[in-house]
Protein backbone atom coordinates (compact mmCIF):
# COMPACT_ATOMS: atom_id res chain seq x y z
CA UNK A 1 0.00 0.00 0.00
CA UNK A 2 1.11 3.13 -1.24
CA UNK A 3 0.52 6.66 0.49
CA UNK A 4 0.19 10.07 -1.38
CA UNK A 5 2.01 12.40 0.49
CA UNK A 6 0.08 15.98 1.33
CA UNK A 7 -0.48 18.52 -0.84
CA UNK A 8 1.55 21.51 -0.38
CA UNK A 9 -0.61 24.73 0.72
CA UNK A 10 -1.41 26.45 -2.15
CA UNK A 11 0.25 30.15 -2.32
CA UNK A 12 -1.36 32.93 -0.97
CA UNK A 13 -3.67 34.67 -3.41
CA UNK A 14 -4.09 31.51 -5.49
CA UNK A 15 -7.60 29.71 -4.93
CA UNK A 16 -8.26 29.60 -1.35
CA UNK A 17 -9.72 32.44 0.25
CA UNK A 18 -7.70 35.35 2.69
CA UNK A 19 -7.78 34.62 5.94
CA UNK A 20 -8.54 37.24 8.05
CA UNK A 21 -6.10 39.49 9.73
CA UNK A 22 -5.74 38.60 13.76
CA UNK A 23 -6.42 41.44 15.67
CA UNK A 24 -3.62 44.15 16.66
CA UNK A 25 -2.16 42.81 19.55
CA UNK A 26 -0.99 44.79 22.55
CA UNK A 27 2.30 45.37 21.36
CA UNK A 28 1.58 47.54 18.47
CA UNK A 29 -0.61 49.26 20.71
CA UNK A 30 2.01 50.49 22.79
CA UNK A 31 3.72 51.46 19.95
CA UNK A 32 1.33 53.45 18.24
CA UNK A 33 1.04 55.59 21.80
CA UNK A 34 4.85 55.92 22.66
CA UNK A 35 4.84 58.73 20.58
CA UNK A 36 1.83 60.89 22.43
CA UNK A 37 3.06 59.99 25.79
CA UNK A 38 6.73 61.27 24.87
CA UNK A 39 5.12 64.33 23.59
CA UNK A 40 3.03 64.38 26.73
CA UNK A 41 6.33 63.52 28.96
CA UNK A 42 7.90 66.30 27.54
CA UNK A 43 4.78 68.82 27.78
CA UNK A 44 4.82 67.65 31.25
CA UNK A 45 9.01 68.70 32.07
CA UNK A 46 8.64 71.77 29.62
CA UNK A 47 5.64 72.79 32.11
CA UNK A 48 7.29 71.22 35.50
CA UNK A 49 10.30 72.75 34.40
CA UNK A 50 8.34 76.28 33.72
CA UNK A 51 6.68 76.35 36.71
CA UNK A 52 9.58 75.88 38.85
CA UNK A 53 11.36 78.64 37.20
CA UNK A 54 8.56 80.53 37.68
CA UNK A 55 8.00 79.51 41.20
CA UNK A 56 11.95 80.18 42.28
CA UNK A 57 11.50 83.90 40.20
CA UNK A 58 8.48 84.89 41.98
CA UNK A 59 9.99 83.79 45.16
CA UNK A 60 13.16 85.92 44.60
CA UNK A 61 11.06 88.38 43.49
CA UNK A 62 8.44 88.26 46.73
CA UNK A 63 11.80 88.49 49.00
CA UNK A 64 13.15 91.67 47.32
CA UNK A 65 9.61 93.44 47.45
CA UNK A 66 9.48 92.07 50.97
CA UNK A 67 13.04 93.47 51.84
CA UNK A 68 11.60 96.91 50.05
CA UNK A 69 8.62 96.69 51.88
CA UNK A 70 11.20 96.65 55.10
CA UNK A 71 13.11 99.40 54.24
CA UNK A 72 10.13 101.86 53.61
CA UNK A 73 8.36 100.52 56.69
CA UNK A 74 11.54 101.53 58.31
CA UNK A 75 11.66 105.03 56.85
CA UNK A 76 7.99 105.56 57.06
CA UNK A 77 8.75 104.79 60.82
CA UNK A 78 11.71 107.43 60.61
CA UNK A 79 9.74 109.90 58.98
CA UNK A 80 7.15 109.37 61.34
CA UNK A 81 9.49 109.91 64.68
CA UNK A 82 10.76 113.12 62.17
CA UNK A 83 7.14 114.28 61.95
CA UNK A 84 6.30 113.94 65.60
CA UNK A 85 9.20 116.10 65.85
CA UNK A 86 9.09 118.81 63.63
CA UNK A 87 5.29 119.13 64.44
CA UNK A 88 6.47 119.50 68.15
CA UNK A 89 8.27 122.31 66.94
CA UNK A 90 5.99 123.57 64.92
CA UNK A 91 4.05 123.95 68.00
CA UNK A 92 6.01 125.62 69.73
CA UNK A 93 7.09 127.89 67.09
CA UNK A 94 3.58 128.80 67.04
CA UNK A 95 3.66 129.84 71.23
CA UNK A 96 6.88 131.79 70.24
CA UNK A 97 5.22 133.75 67.61
CA UNK A 98 1.67 133.81 69.32
CA UNK A 99 4.31 134.99 72.11
CA UNK A 100 6.22 137.39 69.70
CA UNK A 101 3.03 138.89 68.20
CA UNK A 102 1.57 139.52 71.31
CA UNK A 103 4.67 141.47 72.65
CA UNK A 104 4.96 143.52 69.50
CA UNK A 105 1.33 144.74 70.48
CA UNK A 106 2.04 145.80 73.75
CA UNK A 107 5.48 147.56 72.52
CA UNK A 108 3.52 149.30 70.09
CA UNK A 109 0.51 150.26 72.67
CA UNK A 110 3.44 151.18 74.97
CA UNK A 111 5.10 153.41 72.22
CA UNK A 112 1.35 155.00 71.25
CA UNK A 113 0.71 155.84 75.02
CA UNK A 114 4.21 157.07 75.22
CA UNK A 115 3.49 158.91 72.25
CA UNK A 116 0.55 160.37 74.01
CA UNK A 117 2.01 161.40 77.02
CA UNK A 118 5.00 162.77 75.16
CA UNK A 119 2.62 165.32 73.35
CA UNK A 120 -0.19 165.75 75.96
CA UNK A 121 3.42 166.60 78.17
CA UNK A 122 4.39 168.86 75.47
CA UNK A 123 0.41 170.72 74.90
CA UNK A 124 0.87 171.03 78.89
CA UNK A 125 4.21 172.70 78.74
CA UNK A 126 3.20 174.78 76.29
CA UNK A 127 0.06 176.20 78.12
CA UNK A 128 2.00 176.32 81.12
CA UNK A 129 4.25 178.37 79.00
CA UNK A 130 1.66 180.75 78.11
CA UNK A 131 0.11 180.79 81.14
CA UNK A 132 3.33 181.98 82.46
CA UNK A 133 3.86 184.73 79.92
CA UNK A 134 0.06 185.92 80.20
CA UNK A 135 0.48 186.16 84.50
CA UNK A 136 3.99 187.87 83.82
CA UNK A 137 2.08 190.41 81.75
CA UNK A 138 -0.64 190.83 83.97
CA UNK A 139 2.00 191.21 86.66
CA UNK A 140 3.65 193.78 84.79
CA UNK A 141 0.11 195.42 83.99
CA UNK A 142 -0.67 195.49 87.77
CA UNK A 143 2.42 196.86 88.28
CA UNK A 144 1.95 199.24 86.27
CA UNK A 145 -1.40 200.13 87.81
CA UNK A 146 -0.02 200.38 91.06
CA UNK A 147 3.02 203.25 89.86
CA UNK A 148 0.25 204.84 88.20
CA UNK A 149 -2.02 204.95 91.21
CA UNK A 150 0.88 206.11 93.62
CA UNK A 151 1.81 208.65 90.93
CA UNK A 152 -1.62 209.55 91.16
CA UNK A 153 -1.38 209.71 94.86
CA UNK A 154 1.58 212.16 94.90
CA UNK A 155 0.14 214.58 92.31
CA UNK A 156 -2.95 214.45 94.51
CA UNK A 157 -0.75 215.24 97.65
CA UNK A 158 0.17 218.54 96.04
CA UNK A 159 -3.10 219.17 93.53
CA UNK A 160 -2.88 222.83 93.97
CA UNK A 161 0.79 222.48 91.97
CA UNK A 162 -0.93 220.80 89.01
CA UNK A 163 -3.99 221.76 86.82
CA UNK A 164 -7.08 220.28 87.99
CA UNK A 165 -7.94 219.02 84.53
CA UNK A 166 -4.47 217.64 83.90
CA UNK A 167 -5.45 215.81 87.27
CA UNK A 168 -9.04 214.37 85.94
CA UNK A 169 -7.40 212.81 82.48
CA UNK A 170 -4.67 211.71 84.53
CA UNK A 171 -6.95 209.68 87.27
CA UNK A 172 -8.56 208.36 84.31
CA UNK A 173 -5.83 207.50 82.10
CA UNK A 174 -4.99 205.16 85.47
CA UNK A 175 -8.35 204.02 86.18
CA UNK A 176 -8.23 202.65 82.60
CA UNK A 177 -4.66 201.27 83.18
CA UNK A 178 -5.62 199.67 86.17
CA UNK A 179 -9.43 198.13 84.91
CA UNK A 180 -7.41 197.08 81.88
CA UNK A 181 -4.86 194.94 84.35
CA UNK A 182 -7.92 193.86 86.50
CA UNK A 183 -9.55 192.67 83.78
CA UNK A 184 -6.34 190.76 82.44
CA UNK A 185 -5.38 189.37 85.91
CA UNK A 186 -9.11 188.36 85.92
CA UNK A 187 -9.04 186.44 82.72
CA UNK A 188 -5.69 184.49 83.95
CA UNK A 189 -7.16 183.48 87.59
CA UNK A 190 -10.59 182.22 85.24
CA UNK A 191 -8.30 180.29 82.94
CA UNK A 192 -6.30 179.13 85.95
CA UNK A 193 -9.56 177.56 87.79
CA UNK A 194 -10.37 176.01 84.74
CA UNK B 1 -8.99 57.41 9.81
CA UNK B 2 -6.50 56.76 12.09
CA UNK B 3 -4.43 59.47 10.18
CA UNK B 4 -6.58 61.68 10.91
CA UNK B 5 -7.86 61.24 14.19
CA UNK B 6 -3.82 61.62 14.75
CA UNK B 7 -4.13 65.07 13.47
CA UNK B 8 -7.29 66.20 15.86
CA UNK B 9 -5.38 64.67 18.78
CA UNK B 10 -1.84 66.31 17.90
CA UNK B 11 -4.57 69.65 17.80
CA UNK B 12 -6.58 69.12 20.95
CA UNK B 13 -2.47 68.88 22.62
CA UNK B 14 -1.82 71.91 20.94
CA UNK B 15 -4.80 73.58 21.86
CA UNK B 16 -4.45 72.17 25.48
CA UNK B 17 -1.11 73.46 25.42
CA UNK B 18 -1.72 77.08 24.06
CA UNK B 19 -4.87 77.52 26.49
CA UNK B 20 -2.50 76.33 29.30
CA UNK B 21 -0.45 78.86 28.74
CA UNK B 22 -2.98 81.48 29.17
CA UNK B 23 -3.57 79.38 32.68
CA UNK B 24 0.02 79.51 33.56
CA UNK B 25 1.47 82.14 35.73
CA UNK B 26 3.81 84.76 34.50
CA UNK B 27 7.51 85.30 35.54
CA UNK B 28 7.49 88.05 37.80
CA UNK B 29 8.13 92.19 36.92
CA UNK B 30 11.91 92.95 38.09
CA UNK B 31 11.90 94.69 41.21
CA UNK B 32 12.62 98.42 40.25
CA UNK B 33 15.23 100.11 41.73
CA UNK B 34 13.27 103.21 42.58
CA UNK B 35 9.59 102.82 43.98
CA UNK B 36 7.66 105.84 43.63
CA UNK B 37 4.03 106.12 44.53
CA UNK B 38 1.88 105.78 41.67
CA UNK B 39 -0.55 109.14 42.92
CA UNK B 40 0.92 111.64 44.97
CA UNK B 41 -1.74 112.89 47.19
CA UNK B 42 -2.57 116.45 47.38
CA UNK B 43 -0.97 118.22 50.21
CA UNK B 44 -3.05 120.40 52.26
CA UNK B 45 -2.02 123.48 53.98
CA UNK B 46 -1.53 123.23 57.82
CA UNK B 47 -4.61 124.25 59.87
CA UNK B 48 -4.76 127.86 60.38
CA UNK B 49 -1.42 129.12 58.05
CA UNK B 50 -4.15 130.63 55.69
CA UNK B 51 -4.81 133.86 58.33
CA UNK B 52 -0.90 133.91 59.09
CA UNK B 53 1.17 136.53 57.19
CA UNK B 54 4.91 136.53 57.32
CA UNK B 55 5.50 138.67 60.66
CA UNK B 56 2.21 136.37 61.97
CA UNK B 57 -0.43 138.67 62.29
CA UNK B 58 -2.94 138.53 60.29
CA UNK B 59 -4.58 140.64 57.37
CA UNK B 60 -7.54 142.04 60.11
CA UNK B 61 -4.79 143.54 62.39
CA UNK B 62 -2.85 144.46 59.78
CA UNK B 63 -5.28 147.04 58.12
CA UNK B 64 -5.97 148.94 61.06
CA UNK B 65 -4.10 151.95 62.06
CA UNK B 66 -4.30 154.22 65.16
CA UNK B 67 -5.02 157.57 64.51
CA UNK B 68 -3.72 160.05 67.00
CA UNK B 69 -4.65 163.93 66.29
CA UNK B 70 -2.73 166.13 68.20
CA UNK B 71 -4.76 169.83 68.26
CA UNK B 72 -4.31 172.53 69.14
CA UNK B 73 -4.92 172.48 72.49
CA UNK B 74 -5.75 168.91 73.31
CA UNK B 75 -5.14 165.57 72.33
CA UNK B 76 -7.25 162.41 70.52
CA UNK B 77 -6.92 159.22 69.86
CA UNK B 78 -8.91 157.40 66.82
CA UNK B 79 -8.77 154.41 64.39
CA UNK B 80 -8.70 153.91 60.82
CA UNK B 81 -8.22 151.15 57.88
CA UNK B 82 -6.34 150.78 55.06
CA UNK B 83 -8.45 150.77 51.78
CA UNK B 84 -5.22 150.69 49.41
CA UNK B 85 -1.66 150.92 49.84
CA UNK B 86 -1.33 155.30 50.95
CA UNK B 87 -5.07 155.76 51.82
CA UNK B 88 -6.95 155.02 54.97
CA UNK B 89 -10.90 155.99 55.96
CA UNK B 90 -11.48 157.68 59.30
CA UNK B 91 -14.00 159.65 60.78
CA UNK B 92 -14.52 163.30 60.12
CA UNK B 93 -14.81 164.32 63.83
CA UNK B 94 -11.18 162.19 64.35
CA UNK B 95 -9.35 164.52 62.21
CA UNK B 96 -11.40 167.27 63.02
CA UNK B 97 -9.52 170.47 64.81
CA UNK B 98 -5.73 169.24 63.81
CA UNK B 99 -2.72 170.68 63.97
CA UNK B 100 -0.78 166.95 63.45
CA UNK B 101 -1.71 163.72 62.69
CA UNK B 102 -0.30 160.87 63.56
CA UNK B 103 -0.55 157.27 62.10
CA UNK B 104 0.79 153.98 63.66
CA UNK B 105 0.41 150.67 62.47
CA UNK B 106 -0.16 147.07 64.27
CA UNK B 107 3.18 146.88 64.95
CA UNK B 108 4.14 150.20 66.40
CA UNK B 109 5.66 151.62 63.31
CA UNK B 110 4.93 155.41 62.43
CA UNK B 111 3.35 156.26 59.14
CA UNK B 112 4.25 159.50 57.41
CA UNK B 113 0.73 161.52 57.11
CA UNK B 114 0.03 163.71 53.78
CA UNK B 115 -2.93 164.85 53.75
CA UNK B 116 -7.01 164.77 55.14
CA UNK B 117 -9.81 165.44 53.64
CA UNK B 118 -13.24 164.77 55.05
CA UNK B 119 -16.72 164.33 53.32
CA UNK B 120 -20.06 167.21 53.72
CA UNK B 121 -22.40 164.18 53.37
CA UNK B 122 -21.05 161.69 56.47
CA UNK B 123 -18.79 161.25 59.44
CA UNK B 124 -16.02 159.88 57.23
CA UNK B 125 -12.45 161.41 56.48
CA UNK B 126 -10.03 159.93 53.98
CA UNK B 127 -6.19 160.36 54.73
CA UNK B 128 -3.20 159.94 52.33
CA UNK B 129 -0.19 158.58 53.46
CA UNK B 130 3.31 159.08 52.39
CA UNK B 131 4.32 155.84 53.70
CA UNK B 132 3.17 152.71 52.34
CA UNK B 133 0.49 151.03 54.41
CA UNK B 134 0.81 146.98 55.54
CA UNK B 135 -2.31 145.77 54.40
CA UNK B 136 -5.80 146.82 53.12
CA UNK B 137 -9.10 144.60 52.83
CA UNK B 138 -11.87 144.27 50.29
CA UNK B 139 -15.08 146.79 50.55
CA UNK B 140 -17.97 144.54 50.18
CA UNK B 141 -20.18 145.45 47.48
CA UNK B 142 -23.69 145.84 49.53
CA UNK B 143 -24.46 146.87 52.52
CA UNK B 144 -25.05 143.70 55.31
CA UNK B 145 -28.51 142.37 56.51
CA UNK B 146 -29.78 142.18 60.10
CA UNK B 147 -28.74 139.40 61.79
CA UNK B 148 -25.23 139.22 59.57
CA UNK B 149 -21.71 138.51 61.92
CA UNK B 150 -20.09 141.78 62.29
CA UNK B 151 -16.36 141.96 63.63
CA UNK B 152 -15.07 145.44 64.66
CA UNK B 153 -11.50 145.99 64.39
CA UNK B 154 -9.67 149.11 66.46
CA UNK B 155 -8.39 150.74 68.96
CA UNK B 156 -10.51 151.43 71.39
CA UNK B 157 -9.50 154.37 74.54
CA UNK B 158 -6.38 154.62 72.47
CA UNK B 159 -5.47 151.54 73.76
CA UNK B 160 -4.53 148.22 72.10
CA UNK B 161 -5.58 146.83 68.73
CA UNK B 162 -8.67 144.99 69.87
CA UNK B 163 -11.25 142.81 68.06
CA UNK B 164 -14.71 142.77 69.04
CA UNK B 165 -17.64 140.63 67.22
CA UNK B 166 -21.30 141.06 67.48
CA UNK B 167 -24.12 141.15 65.31
CA UNK B 168 -26.05 143.52 63.27
CA UNK B 169 -29.21 144.85 64.97
CA UNK B 170 -30.65 146.62 62.25
CA UNK B 171 -30.52 150.32 60.78
CA UNK B 172 -32.05 153.47 61.85
CA UNK B 173 -31.96 157.24 61.27
CA UNK B 174 -28.42 159.16 62.25
CA UNK B 175 -29.20 159.91 65.59
CA UNK B 176 -26.29 162.64 65.69
CA UNK B 177 -26.99 163.77 61.94
CA UNK B 178 -23.63 163.49 61.47
CA UNK B 179 -24.64 161.24 58.25
CA UNK B 180 -26.90 161.22 55.31
CA UNK B 181 -29.08 158.31 55.17
CA UNK B 182 -29.92 155.26 57.46
CA UNK B 183 -27.05 153.79 59.56
CA UNK B 184 -26.24 150.37 60.47
CA UNK B 185 -26.28 149.32 64.66
CA UNK B 186 -24.82 146.14 65.65
CA UNK B 187 -24.14 144.79 69.17
CA UNK B 188 -20.43 144.64 68.86
CA UNK B 189 -18.66 146.74 71.46
CA UNK B 190 -17.06 149.84 70.76
CA UNK B 191 -15.19 152.60 72.95
CA UNK B 192 -13.82 156.28 72.73
CA UNK B 193 -10.98 155.45 69.88
CA UNK B 194 -12.95 152.85 68.19
CA UNK B 195 -14.13 156.14 65.79
CA UNK B 196 -12.90 155.05 62.46
CA UNK B 197 -12.83 151.46 62.94
CA UNK B 198 -13.36 149.13 59.92
CA UNK B 199 -16.52 146.59 60.09
CA UNK B 200 -16.13 143.36 58.87
CA UNK B 201 -18.34 140.48 57.62
CA UNK B 202 -17.56 136.81 58.23
CA UNK B 203 -15.63 136.88 55.15
CA UNK B 204 -13.29 139.71 56.05
CA UNK B 205 -14.52 142.53 54.02
CA UNK B 206 -15.44 145.90 55.06
CA UNK B 207 -19.20 146.40 55.71
CA UNK B 208 -19.06 149.71 57.84
CA UNK B 209 -17.04 152.31 59.28
CA UNK B 210 -18.26 152.73 63.27
CA UNK B 211 -18.45 156.38 63.85
CA UNK B 212 -20.25 156.37 67.36
CA UNK B 213 -22.08 154.29 69.71
CA UNK B 214 -25.79 154.98 71.23
CA UNK B 215 -26.80 155.11 75.08
CA UNK B 216 -27.85 151.40 74.92
CA UNK B 217 -23.66 150.01 73.77
CA UNK B 218 -24.60 149.41 70.63
CA UNK B 219 -22.36 150.96 67.99
CA UNK B 220 -23.33 152.91 65.17
CA UNK B 221 -21.75 152.04 60.66
CA UNK B 222 -21.17 154.40 58.55
CA UNK B 223 -22.52 151.79 55.70
CA UNK B 224 -20.58 150.74 53.25
CA UNK B 225 -22.95 151.78 50.23
CA UNK B 226 -22.27 155.14 51.68
CA UNK B 227 -18.85 155.16 52.07
CA UNK B 228 -18.52 153.24 48.45
CA UNK B 229 -20.79 156.31 46.78
CA UNK B 230 -18.51 158.78 48.48
CA UNK B 231 -15.12 157.57 47.55
CA UNK B 232 -16.82 157.31 43.87
CA UNK B 233 -17.46 160.98 44.18
CA UNK B 234 -14.58 162.87 43.74
CA UNK B 235 -16.16 166.31 44.92
CA UNK B 236 -17.05 164.85 48.53
CA UNK B 237 -14.16 165.45 50.39
CA UNK B 238 -12.67 168.30 51.00
CA UNK B 239 -8.98 169.32 52.32
CA UNK B 240 -9.02 169.79 56.17
CA UNK B 241 -7.93 173.05 57.53
CA UNK B 242 -5.55 172.75 59.95
CA UNK B 243 -6.61 174.50 63.92
CA UNK B 244 -4.64 177.42 64.94
CA UNK B 245 -3.35 178.04 68.31
CA UNK B 246 -5.10 180.05 70.68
Amino acid sequence: MTTTPPAPPPPDGYGAPPAPLPPPGPGRRRAGASPWLAAALILTLVLAGYLWVTTTQWQRTAQEWEGEARDHAAEAAALGRQLDGVNAELAAARDQLATATGRISELANEKAQLGDENVASRQHLDYQARVSEAAAKVAVALGQCVDAQEQLIGYLEDADAYDAADLTRFKNQVGELCDKAGDANDALQQELAS
Amino acid sequence: MRRGGRLAALAALVALAGSGCGVLPALPEPVPNEIVPSRVSDLEPAEGSETISPDGFDAVQRMAVRVRNVGCDELSTGSGFAVDEYTLITNKHVVADSDNLQVSTYDGRDIDVGTAATAALADLAIVRTRDALPSYPVLAETDPRQGDDVTIVGYPSGGELTISAGRVIGSTRDPLNANLGEVLVTDAKVEPGSSGSAALDDQGRVIGVVYAKTADDDSLLVPISTVRDLLADATAFENVATCEAS
